[in-house]
């Protein structure tokens, strides 16, 4: 007993020091530089270690916790909705008819686009002079809607990060959910339909609770990536208008970039991480497998 | 099974071991080679780095020319704008920069310079000392009478304007008759906005072209009108200074020429913007002069050979003041652990030579120095460097950011963001400004400026 335990050990290894080497130590050296003070482009000042004080001034700065909101409010909305609208996808792509393949390759095509190539791509459907969006909202005599453009105007600005976030990652969910469903039993829906189970009844009852583990993969992911949305933000709208498209990830970003304030950027990558966290957490707690 | 599962951890654990004593040999074979003796006849190097941009693309046309001369052979790492600085950062910050000669931004180098990234040079001016009349760029090159920078392209703030619509006898009639004076380029703040009243007839064509994006493209529209006002973003004290009635005023300026522009232009960045105003779907745009190359591009231009461009206008009462106007530049600068100054100087003198600078103009690049601005061959080709020339000597020539090593962040991180706040409605022109004014304020604190 003792030797087969050293030997799995042995082979845990070189697992083992790889992620210790790839997500431990910059882990570590992401909650380090978040204690100091250290401006890139004034090294003449020096890396000066300042305790706390970054998260003092980065949680007491209100730009923080409205940019929270914000993100919160991009992922909740984009996430409920993929959830929702992938999950009916799943079960429609689950039917088998004449070319169900090919109609799951095309559903695939956003998710297989680079975010860059996405946002650029949307940035040209929404231009209020010749995307298509804009002159079919004008065709339908909504015209009104869009004469501040869509991605300047700060009350729309961020509803079209959702609709663009939603376009590219709801086949993924599909994928997911889709690849969960290819493995249910069949005996538990044939016992309810000799029962009398409805179509409501069978998906609500069965489906949904076989598909827990499959679901819970999709909303974290989701989730997690959703949290550090910065692609699309940059290409599409920089941040703006004024700050209503401004994010967590795009926050931090200018201040690394921008302010070349390393030491607060680290603390609002460590706060980014804090978020993560507590969703994931609060997924597995609720939604999680027993 | 036992000794089945022991042997086999046995190979596992023998695989493992030649691996880690074979790593380091593949590993260092590269530097290995590196290590070999120099070659005592080996020609010099030199190590460019730069981004991807039409100056760029217009001094290496001079590469080969310049080694066929001296011997010395060029390398050169392109980098894409967006990271340009980024990746400089982060190779000056690693230790070693990789590169003697860094083609950057004047704005750029004053946080490099203080950070002892790159090195004086003016042995340069000592050696060539006509360039101190030749190349008004060079008041902004130096810290503490340490010269650091050497401008190769520059350019001013202005209008960019159809000379095509300005020439037209009927527009010129109607103009004349609604205005009272004559169309012209404008010279006046006053002028500017009602000439861009006047051609504002959407959606076939639109007064001006501005560019509303939140960037730094949008904190030059409040800039523009600030210096042409008079005002300035730091005092002599450093302290900022913008958020005075003369900034209130040129802000709100500012987004009352929104009114004649595209309303899509409140999402344009640069690229954008010049766009529109090639394919002939605006009046004016409020642009650099390096857009000159790209409206006069027959592959991609709907207004070529009808287009010109006007250094950025005063007001009516300012005409006889030299006011600052937007200067933007890029030059060179050597690493301070480059490997061979001599030989980079020898690259920087030869592509500054004032007929090195006119013939390489064309290709997308401002000569910084005005014996080439005079060249007849280029004035025939570009005929628009004449204005030029005429904005860059009424003017004081004023980089986007103060140069120091915040300059950016201020423009970047705290102007940019309250022009576009103000431009969205969030906040009022004086709430904005006295925000941006503000963290100014407390970031040169912090930083020692007020000691």
């Amino acid at each position: 007993m003792k030797q087969s335990k050293r030997e799995a050990f042995v082979y845990l290894v070189p697992g083992l020091l790889f992620l210790f080497v790839i997500f431990v130590i910059p882990l570590a050296y992401a909650v380090g530089i978040s204690f100091f003070r250290w401006t890139l482009i004034r090294p003449d000042l020096g890396i000066r270690f300042v305790g706390i004080r970054n998260y003092i001034t980065i949680l007491g700065d209100p730009f923080t916790w409205e940019t929270m909101g914000r993100t919160l409010l991009f992922v909740v909305g984009a996430v409920l909705v993929e959830m929702t609208i992938g999950t009916a996808i799943s079960l429609a792509l689950n039917l088998n008819y004449r070319g169900h393949n090919i109609v799951q390759s095309v559903f695939l095509v956003p998710f297989m686009m680079a975010p860059i190539v996405v946002g650029f791509a949307w940035r040209f459907l929404l231009n209020n002079t010749f995307g298509p969006v804009p002159q079919l909202f004008r065709g339908i005599g909504l015209g009104n809607l869009v004469e501040i453009p869509l991605l300047a105007n700060p009350d729309t600005v961020l509803l079209m990060l959702i609709i663009v976030d939603i376009w590219q990652f709801t086949p993924f969910v599909v994928l997911v959910v889709l690849a969960g469903m290819k493995a249910l039993p069949a005996e538990p829906f044939e016992a309810a339909v000799v029962d009398g189970a409805n179509a409501w009844q069978r998906f609500w009852q069965i489906t949904v609770p076989l598909l827990r583990p499959s679901l819970l993969v999709a909303v974290v992911i989701r989730t997690l990536t959703a949290l550090r949305i910065f692609d699309t933000v940059t290409i599409m709208t920089g941040g703006g208008p004024g700050s209503a498209s401004e994010v967590l990830s795009y926050y931090g970003y200018r201040t690394a970039f921008q302010s070349y304030e390393m030491g607060l950027a680290g603390t609002i990558g460590i706060l980014t991480m804090v978020v993560s966290l507590i969703f994931t957490i609060f997924y597995i707690q609720k939604v999680g497998v027993e | 099974m036992k000794r089945r599962n022991r042997k086999n951890l046995s190979k596992m654990l023998l695989v493992g071991v030649i691996m880690l004593l074979l790593a380091p040999y593949s590993l260092f074979a590269g530097g290995e080679q590196e290590a070999q003796a120099p070659d005592e006849e080996a020609p010099a190097v030199v190590r460019l780095v730069s981004e991807r941009g039409s100056h760029t693309e217009a001094w290496k046309t001079r590469m080969e020319g310049f080694e066929a001369e001296t011997g010395i052979d060029l390398e050169l790492t392109q980098h894409p704008y967006a990271n340009y600085f980024d990746q400089l950062m982060l190779n000056f910050t690693g230790g070693q920069s990789g590169f003697d000669v860094p083609y950057v931004s004047m704005l750029w180098y004053p946080a490099l310079a203080k950070a002892g990234y790159i090195q004086p040079l003016n042995e340069i001016v000592e050696a060539n000392p006509e360039l101190a009349d030749d190349m008004p760029g060079l008041v902004n090159a130096s810290i503490d009478g340490k010269l650091y920078f050497i401008p190769y392209m520059n350019e001013v703030g202005g209008v960019v304007y159809r000379t095509d619509l300005f020439n037209d006898p009927l527009e010129r009639k109607n103009f004349k008759a609604k205005y009272g004076y004559d169309l012209m380029p404008p010279k006046t703040l006053e002028q500017y906005r009602d000439i861009a009243e006047f051609f504002h007839r959407p959606p076939e064509l639109y007064g001006v072209t501005l560019m509303g994006k939140r960037s730094i493209f949008l904190a030059t529209h409040f800039m523009n009108r600030l210096w042409a006002r008079g005002g300035n973003l730091l005092g002599d004290d450093m302290q900022p200074i913008f958020d005075s009635e003369i900034g209130i005023t040129a802000l709100k300026e500012a987004k009352d020429m929104f009114a004649f522009a595209n309303t899509a232009a409140l999402s344009y960045d640069f690229q954008e913007a010049l766009t529109e105003f090639k394919m002939g779907k605006s009046a004016m745009a409020e642009l650099w002069t390096t857009a000159m190359f790209h409206v006069s591009d027959p592959e991609s231009s709907q207004v070529v050979g009808n287009a010109s461009f006007v250094g950025f206008p005063k007001p009516a009462d300012a005409q006889s003041e030299k006011r600052p106007r937007l200067y933007i530049s890029w030059g060179f600068a050597v690493a301070s652990d480059a490997e061979n100054k001599e030989a980079a100087i020898d690259w920087i003198e030869y592509a500054i030579g004032d007929k090195q600078l006119a013939e390489a103009s064309p290709t997308g690049t401002i000569p910084t120095r005005l014996s080439a601005l005079e060249d007849r061959v280029l004035l025939e080709e570009l005929p628009w460097l004449e204005p030029f020339q005429e904005a860059l000597g009424s003017c004081i020539p004023t980089p986007i950011v103060p140069l120091i090593p915040e300059g950016m962040t201020m423009v970047n991180q705290f102007i940019a963001p309250a022009v576009s706040e103000y431009l969205a409605g969030n906040m009022s022109a004086e709430a904005a400004l006295q925000e941006a004014a503000q963290k100014t304020h407390d970031l040169l604190k912090e930083n020692g400026y007020y000691d």
